[in-house]
């Protein structure tokens, strides 16, 4: 994240656009950063990896592994899981002991056809991982700014609601 | 939270549940001088609280874990119900179009399926009521069903992008399309028990929690309405049992706070949707003579289809479901129906569907969600066949209570497949008319609907046709879960006019008795 982009998504939060409850929510995740509790540090090193090449990001950036580990250990769930698959963290770390040993230190492509093959032995598993680390990325402030979603700016209302009726933030608002 | 020794004692009637199902009936039973209290396993979540976030509002969904089979395992969570004072209206997108007179003879119609005991003259001032009541924001003439004695109180919410090139697809082909009713206020409105209601600010977030109260759940509405007249939600309370004397229900025990506790009432109606409910029956093994508590669990076929489009339309802009055509309420060669929807979505919610949907990953991953803000979707809600292969059952598996979690199966039979493959080749076709690129379907079903069906037979059913168990004289049941078919429309405002109509009818019970 260069400073430029930080600080153009600290003047949108903490502008009187953006109400109260939203904006804590927001700055807080811009900062997050976990510390491994749940996998051992072998697991979190492929996951992390794993998540490199399933969703795209720096992890200097945005702590996506950190965020499922974390979830993980406090326990909170979804809501529901598939009953053919086992808990969530079981399930992970089967996946995770069915990739190639060192996966984190091959070349892109033998990682690719590793994370494919495990797509398919492991079908509910690597489903719902794919899921929490593309929520998670979607849901970070950074991704939103590059993304110039700006839908976050809710202390006014949205006059206009129909095509390419952009209204003066979503304008100004992303990269240029 | 109250201390225990606040709770109320001497309760006419106990309601486990304060959502569509069980919030109206409160209000109207109060307002009739009864002594009412309702168990609510969610806190409050007051508008000014909501954050525009979905990640920051996943307390207004059901956390805890279900297990789900079958070939098409329903997701719950996020998806399908609600958690907290106003039930799953807290999270629902105020979509309250009205069932037609034929959704409630199926069998009839198609000799299959399920009747309702009941007729669409029976809900028709009840929805009359509700709508005006609620605030429905609708059009001036609304082109399905019977015409309406009493026009919808406020004029439709704008419409959005997805709406406006829904609009002109189906204008190509002939469909013809209206805007939504919605129960969000296009006017500001003075609610009974609560005051001002804003009108909707086009925020898009419905389905993470209005912050202004212009979406009619019912804590800014009925549950307001209920506690000015002296009603009391105890909240983070979990029902865990039923407890029962010679025969009769004489209360609940609910845990709050890691501690067991009991309210006693004279009458208990559980209203706490068509997965708790059954739950809660099983475990207690109660008013299930009939071998019908936990059969015939439905959810509405909901095939989605997406498409970006050139145009920038920033899909949280609007009220996401604005657009509406019930042409395809009656299609040859199908049982039932369904309707078509235009949809906005929120980001996160439209990245993870992607993710599960498409199972896309990489690079193409990124690329595809960083064209959200040109996301145009096309929902299809349709008849769910009640079967015997759809039900929910207790698990050997425990939750943090110690009580079995639910294990849902669902399959979609013959009818419900075809239905899904009628409607998606016609969403992807109105797609392909705006000129929408990178279309993708999502494989989808929505609502929880049956598992303690009413009926006239107590051979077959659970509930009589006004709500009261066959088995428990004092035990009655308002919620979804009653439900003998689907319907082809959302289940919100047809479930608070069964309320009503439950309310109408205990109170002419204690009269007579």
């Amino acid at each position: 994240m260069t400073p430029g982009e930080r600080n153009a998504i600290l003047a949108l939060l903490n502008s009187a656009s953006v109400t109260e409850p939203t904006r804590r929510a927001l700055v807080e995740r811009l900062d997050a950063r976990y510390e491994r509790q749940f996998f051992d540090e072998a697991e979190f090193a492929v996951l992390r990896a794993v998540a490199i090449r399933l969703v795209p990001h720096d992890p200097d950036e945005m702590d996506l592994t950190g965020t499922v580990d974390h979830r993980l250990h406090s326990g909170v769930g979804d809501g529901w899981r598939y009953d053919a698959a086992p808990p969530d963290g079981e399930a992970y770390q089967a996946l995770l002991s069915a990739l190639p040993a060192g996966f984190e230190t091959l070349e892109s492509v033998a990682q690719d056809a590793a994370i494919h093959a495990v797509g398919i032995s492991h079908p509910h598993a690597f489903e719902d991982l794919l899921a929490e680390l593309t929520e998670a990325f979607m849901a970070h402030p950074l991704t939103q700014y590059r993304f110039g979603y700006v839908g976050f700016a809710d202390a006014l209302n949205w006059l206009y609601a129909g095509p390419n009726e952009l209204e003066a933030q979503e304008e100004a608002y992303g990269p240029r | 939270m109250v201390p225990a020794d606040l709770l109320p004692t001497d309760l006419d009637v106990l309601v486990i549940g304060t959502g569509a199902g069980g919030a109206p009936l409160l209000a109207r039973l109060a307002q009739a001088g009864l002594r009412v209290a309702a168990l609510e396993a969610g806190v409050r979540h007051p508008p000014g609280g909501i954050a525009t976030d979905e990640i920051a509002q996943a307390g207004i969904f059901w956390m805890d874990e279900r297990l789900s089979a079958g070939q098409n395992p329903v997701s719950f969570g996020r998806n399908n119900s609600g958690r907290g004072v106003g039930g799953s209206t807290l999270h629902y997108t105020a979509y309250t179009p009205r069932a037609q007179a034929d959704d409630l003879k199926l069998r009839t119609e198609f000799g299959v399926g399920q009747d309702w005991p009941l007729e669409f003259a029976d809900l028709e001032p009840y929805y009359d009521e509700l709508e005006f009541f609620l605030g429905v924001s609708g059009p001036a003439e609304y082109p399905w069903g019977p015409p309406r004695r009493r026009a919808y109180r406020h004029p439709p919410l704008p419409l959005n992008g997805a709406a406006r090139l829904m609009a002109r697809a189906c204008a190509e082909i002939g469909l013809r399309t209206s805007p939504a009713a919605n129960a969000a206020l296009s006017r500001p409105q003075d609610q009974p028990g609560y005051g001002i209601r804003h009108a909707c600010t086009n925020r898009g977030f419905c389905q993470a929690g209005c912050s202004v109260g212009a979406k009619a759940s019912m804590d800014v509405t009925f549950l307001a309405l209920a506690e000015a007249h002296g009603a009391r939600i105890v909240d983070g309370a979990q029902a865990t049992a039923l407890t029962m004397k010679d025969g009769r229900v004489t209360g609940a025990e609910f845990m709050r706070g890691g501690e067991v506790e009991h309210l006693g009432a004279k009458t208990v109606i559980l209203a706490a949707g068509a997965v708790e409910t059954p739950r809660l029956l099983l475990m207690n093994g109660l008013a299930n003579s009939s071998g019908q508590v936990g059969r015939n669990f439905m959810a509405h076929v909901g095939v989605q289809v997406w498409g970006q489009v050139e145009d920038d339309l920033r899909p949280y802009r609007g009220i996401p479901g604005g657009l509406i055509s019930e042409d395809t309420h009656r299609v040859p060669g199908l049982i039932g129906g369904y309707l078509l929807q235009s949809l906005g979505v929120m980001p996160v919610t439209y990245a993870v569907q992607y993710a599960r949907g498409t199972h896309q990953w990489g690079p193409e991953l990124v690329r595809h969600l960083s064209g959200y803000r040109h996301v145009a979707g096309i929902n299809m809600l349709g008849e769910c066949l009640p079967s015997e292969h759809n039900y929910l059952e207790l698990s050997d598996e425990l939750d943090g209570r110690g009580l079995p979690k639910p294990r849902v199966h669902f399959s979609f039979g013959e009818n419900e497949r075809k239905m899904a493959d009628h409607a998606e080749a016609l969403m992807r076709d109105l797609w392909d008319r705006i000129g929408a690129r990178d279309v993708w379907a999502l494989p989808r079903a929505a609502h929880t609907l049956g598992t303690a069906r009413m009926g006239a037979d107590p051979e077959t059913s659970v509930v009589n046709p006004s709500g009261r168990t066959h088995d428990i004289e004092n035990l009655w049941i308002c919620d979804n879960s009653t439900y003998p078919s689907s319907l082809s429309v959302n289940p919100a405002l047809t479930q608070m006019a069964l309320s009503l109509r439950t309310a109408d009818a205990l109170l002419k019970e204690l009269k007579r008795v």
